[in-house]
């Protein structure tokens, strides 16, 4: 599936456009649920003041969005794309809850 | 921030930007109607840049070091811009324009750095 | 080899239908952001009997007082920017909850009554299109937030997908084939001002970003927004009402002692509680020299008029992320180069549009075929919105001089105008022959905007707008200039055959 959207093109198979369908979806959530739990955590992990690491977050948390839905785009497969995705997101909640965000209440 | 100040980036710019265009092949056959000759490049390249730098140090001279850079990449827009546009409608007014522009920055150069 | 192919395809591929899914949203942010570089000129013209007259700031502060306390006395805030030299009648703001509504007037400064200036949006209605399109708030926020998403990664698949551009920096060859020609357009308007273009984009998602991007306040403060804004030195921390009435003094007598503090006139003054024996006047002053957008704040307290706090110090983030609002803003940007971001702007519609029109051109059949139904439906939009826009534009800026001054709810109408006039240029547009659709959709804008200057001259008549009114010409013009450059593909085809021929 090294090239499901320049195929689609060519033959507008319904299974192509599933292809391409999933991959919007899966950029647009996935790419957002990245940037939500990468800023959240970067937000705590950050060194210096508590503002400042918040600053810093929110304003890297768009181009980690724009990146991740890049990176589904020009992944080779959509299996690949959603694998990759799906641990970094893994991966990140687990750093969030590593650094207490989920203690309600006590984080920081 | 003022009118002359700009004037001279966007002067420096356009000629730099001229020397840059004239350098590439294509845009040289385009305005001498003669192909490149080998040389030629290197000097075009480098008066090119050498425009861009001096744009730069005009802006920042006269703006600061906050503001100037700001106005030194929206001036390279305009005259980057200009260029293009002489190129595509009259090529053959491309050098002359290129040239010209270079006494006018040397006028305004006093009353740009007036601030 | 064929993997950096095939993801320079799909990058492609990105880039095409992710512009043109977003494209008339985009263009329509992009005109209306453009113009509000201008908005306080907009405004003025649109208010003529606004004299330029500064008045006494605190005289107006205190008259305002009296107003908003006769108004809502219970409100939880009031706004009041006193006047200045921008904005010569005292605009006041007074809402009951922190999600609005928030109302609005613009009062008289010398009688602290609302101002006899005839009723208009002026340049907030475009102001608040460009981010807002007009919808609910929160709706029109999302909607425009994730055409900037899209365009952001519609800016990065291009420069992926552009692989020469250093190479093609000046190629613009019009005398080509049209697909050429349209591609070249493209290129060069995205590629100048592509700074611009990364730049205000990445920049208008961050002035959203506390509504985007709650995350990092919501681990690092448990969403206590307010508290990350005091620690980032971006507000002054509130108190807590105290819930008990409380007299203050007049507006005016606060505003005189932010004078006195700062030298400074203050921008707007805020008063949290206004009722509360604990109310709150936060002075927000003018940014000082600088990109950043930082106003510095003293907050008072409003039965005193003791000083209660001043801002912090913003750390380096913070202080990025307020050089990236300014630098979308460009407040700090004096008339020339507000001048070069307005062309920017402009570039950047104009990137949208050739991209638009690019896709139509490229997928025309060839020799006899029909078009498809998707091919005209875009050709219809791109006419409606491209063309259809700029009519509205204009008929919005006419009937602020046509209508009957004291019409009721003039301002609506005014809205209403244009909206009627976008949507009829736009159904006319479609109905047009094709061969002439391009060059007669963009006259009809051209004598829109060419029709101000007389108009204004013949309803109003004052020679300060003559700059305003010469610009609306200019616009005119080049509206006119598009008209007649779409209207000659057939002759640039005989020369591109010839073109070909000689080359052969």
């Amino acid at each position: 599936m090294s090239a499901d959207a320049v195929r689609a093109r060519v033959h507008p198979a319904l299974a192509c456009r599933l292809a391409i369908a999933a991959r919007v979806l899966l950029a647009i959530l996935g790419g957002y649920m990245i940037a939500a739990l990468a800023s959240g955590w970067l937000a705590l992990v950050l060194p210096g003041p508590r503002a400042e690491a918040v600053s810093t977050a929110t304003l890297a948390s768009f181009a980690i969005m724009a990146a991740a839905v890049i990176w589904v785009f020009a992944a080779r497969s959509l299996g690949r794309a959603a694998l990759v995705m799906g641990v970094v997101a893994a991966l990140l909640s687990t750093g969030l809850w590593l650094a207490g965000a989920f203690q309600g209440g006590s984080a920081a | 921030m003022t009118i002359p100040a700009l004037v001279l980036s966007l002067l420096l710019g356009f000629s730099g930007f001229a020397a840059l265009a004239l350098s590439l092949d294509r845009h040289h056959r385009a305005v001498f109607r003669t192909p490149m000759r080998g040389k030629r490049v290197g000097g075009l390249r480098a008066v090119g840049w050498a425009g861009l730098a001096l744009s730069f140090a005009a802006a920042v001279a006269s703006a600061g070091w906050s503001f100037g850079p700001v106005q030194w990449i929206g001036s390279l827009t305009g005259s980057a811009l200009a260029v293009v546009a002489l190129i595509a409608y009259r090529p053959t007014w491309l050098r002359a324009a290129a040239l010209a522009a270079l006494p006018l920055a040397a006028l305004d150069l006093p009353l740009a750095l007036l601030r | 080899m064929s993997r950096s192919k095939s993801v320079r395809q799909s990058m492609a591929w990105l880039h095409t239908w992710s512009g043109l899914v977003v494209g008339w949203v985009l263009f329509a942010i992009f005109v209306t952001g453009t113009a509000s570089y201008y908005r306080p000129e907009i405004s003025s013209w649109m208010r003529p009997e606004l004299s330029e007259a500064v008045s006494d700031p605190v005289a107006a502060a205190t008259s305002a007082g009296a107003f908003l306390r006769k108004t809502m006395p219970d409100a939880m805030g009031w706004s009041v920017r006193p006047p200045n030299a921008e904005n010569p009648a005292v605009e006041v703001y007074w809402w009951q909850s922190p999600g609005g509504p928030f109302h609005h007037a613009l009062l008289d400064p010398s009688t602290g009554e609302r101002s006899k200036v005839r009723d208009s949006r002026g340049g907030d209605f475009l102001y608040r299109f460009h981010f807002e399109l007009n919808l609910p708030p929160i709706w029109g926020r999302w909607i425009v937030s994730a055409c900037a998403m899209v365009l952001l990664i519609a800016l990065v698949t291009g420069i992926v997908t552009h692989r020469r551009i250093f190479a093609d920096f000046f190629t613009f060859r019009r005398d080509r084939s049209a697909q050429r020609g349209w591609l070249d357009a493209h290129n060069v308007v995205g590629v100048l001002a592509l700074p611009f273009h990364l730049m205000i984009v990445y920049t208008g998602l961050v002035t959203l970003s506390s509504m985007l991007m709650p995350w990092p306040v919501l681990t690092a403060y448990q969403g206590n927004g307010l508290r990350y804004y005091a620690e980032a030195g971006l507000m002054i921390a509130g108190r807590p009402p105290a819930g008990r009435p409380g007299t203050a003094l007049p507006l005016g007598e606060i505003v005189a002692r932010a004078i006195a503090a700062t030298g400074q006139t203050p921008e707007v003054v805020m008063v949290s509680g206004p009722g509360d024996a604990a109310a709150t006047v936060t002075a927000y002053f003018e940014e000082p020299p600088g990109l950043a957008h930082l106003h510095p704040q003293i907050a008072y307290d409003a039965a005193t008029g003791a000083e209660i706090g001043r801002i912090g110090e913003a750390g380096a983030a913070t202080r990025t992320g307020a050089v990236m609002v300014g630098l979308h803003e460009a407040h700090f940007a004096a008339a020339p180069l507000r001048l070069l971001f307005f062309l920017c702007g402009l570039m950047g519609a104009a990137t949208v549009a050739t991209g638009l029109v690019l896709w139509t051109v490229a997928r025309a059949p060839k020799g006899a075929d029909p078009d498809g139904f998707g091919l005209r439906l875009v050709r219809v939009l791109n006419l409606g919105t491209i063309a259809g826009l700029p009519a509205g534009l204009g008929a919005y800026l006419l009937a602020n001089r046509l209508l009957p001054v004291d019409l009721d709810g003039r301002a609506e109408w005014e809205v209403r105008g244009f909206f009627a006039a976008w949507i009829l240029a736009a159904i006319a547009s479609a109905l047009y022959p094709r061969a002439r659709a391009w060059p007669l959709a963009l006259i009809v804008p051209a004598f829109a905007f060419l029709a101000i200057p007389g108009v204004d001259a013949l309803t109003v008549g004052e020679v300060r707008f003559l700059g305003f009114d010469a610009a609306m010409a200019g616009l005119g013009l080049l509206l006119a200039v598009g008209a007649r450059l779409t209207a000659r593909p057939r002759q640039n085809r005989t020369r591109a055959i010839l073109h070909r021929a000689a080359e052969a």
